[in-house]
């Protein structure tokens, strides 16, 4: 078997957002009616927020963070697994920070994909009273199809 | 509706619209191509249709558990991708209620979730709802 070699040691890579995200109210009713869904009455945004507004409130884009990995977005990074904790309904129009970071990037031969990396990491967003009221855990695998 | 220990709730198939994969991208700010462009599918030998986005995927489940508990909330859900869902290809989400027990903070619903795609497993997890105390 040949070697596959060692993606770049990320973890521990902050992904602490340097400004606060607020979830649009008319993006919500977007999405939403996107979906033939009605948005809720009462301010609550869509529960698929829990990715969305942690992955743009987090300090990097995905191209970003991609980069991190030695790898490019056009290459078609693919959700593996996602795990997210609600402690309180997530809001439209309330200011969250992000907090996070990468647990870990391991390089690995599948034998559906070939050579891949597959990246961990971890979000939660803060609200302004600084009670965390979402954590979130990520797995996305990175093909390597020029190391298989 | 109250759903009881080991009942299985579903909805009608859907078909997945490529043209929300627009909106997905745009609300995700996601620039990855395979999500709006087929060409660049076909370039990655994915196949000849656009992928749906992760998120859009767990939504088909999100929609379906938030229907049938109307006076409850989302505490949790965990999921593996298995499969990509393609755009126009027809999907039907499903749940099964593995435990109902009372909490402080409500009645909480444990259930085992899936999406299917054309008959392909797509999507498995769980997942926990918490309703009002009855």
């Amino acid at each position: 078997m040949s070697d596959i070699g060692s993606p770049p040691d990320i973890a521990g890579l902050s992904l602490d957002g340097a400004a606060a995200i607020v979830i649009s109210a008319d993006e919500n009713r977007m999405l939403c009616e996107g979906m033939g869904v009605a948005p809720a009455s009462d301010g609550q945004a869509h529960p698929s927020y829990y990715y969305t507004a942690t992955q743009i409130g987090m300090r990097l884009t995905v191209r970003e963070l991609c980069s991190h990995c030695d790898f490019d977005v056009e290459n078609a990074p693919m959700m593996a697994t996602s795990e997210a904790r609600y402690l309180a309904p997530l809001m439209t129009e309330t200011p969250y920070r992000v907090r996070g970071q990468v647990d870990s990037l391991i390089r690995k031969r599948s034998r559906k994909l070939g050579a891949m990396d597959l990246l961990e990491y971890r979000l939660s967003l803060i609200d302004s009273n600084g009670a965390t009221v979402l954590e979130t855990f990520n797995t996305w695998v990175l093909p390597r199809p020029e190391l298989s | 509706m109250m759903l009881a220990l080991g009942e299985t709730l579903t909805t009608p198939e859907q078909a997945v619209k490529p043209e929300m994969m627009h909106v997905w991208a745009k609300v995700l700010r996601d620039p990855n191509p395979i999500h709006t462009d087929v060409e660049a599918v076909r370039a990655r030998g994915l196949g000849d249709r656009v992928i749906n986005q992760g998120p859009g995927n767990i939504s088909y489940i999100m929609n379906m558990l938030l229907a049938a508990f109307p006076a409850g909330r989302l505490a949790g859900i965990k999921v593996r991708f298995l499969d990509n869902v393609f755009g126009g290809e027809l999907v039907t989400p499903s749940a099964v209620v593995l435990s109902i027990e009372d909490s402080p903070e409500g009645r909480r619903f444990s259930l085992a979730i899936a999406l299917h795609a054309e008959g392909r497993l797509v999507l498995d997890g769980d997942a926990i709802v918490l309703t009002p105390s009855v």
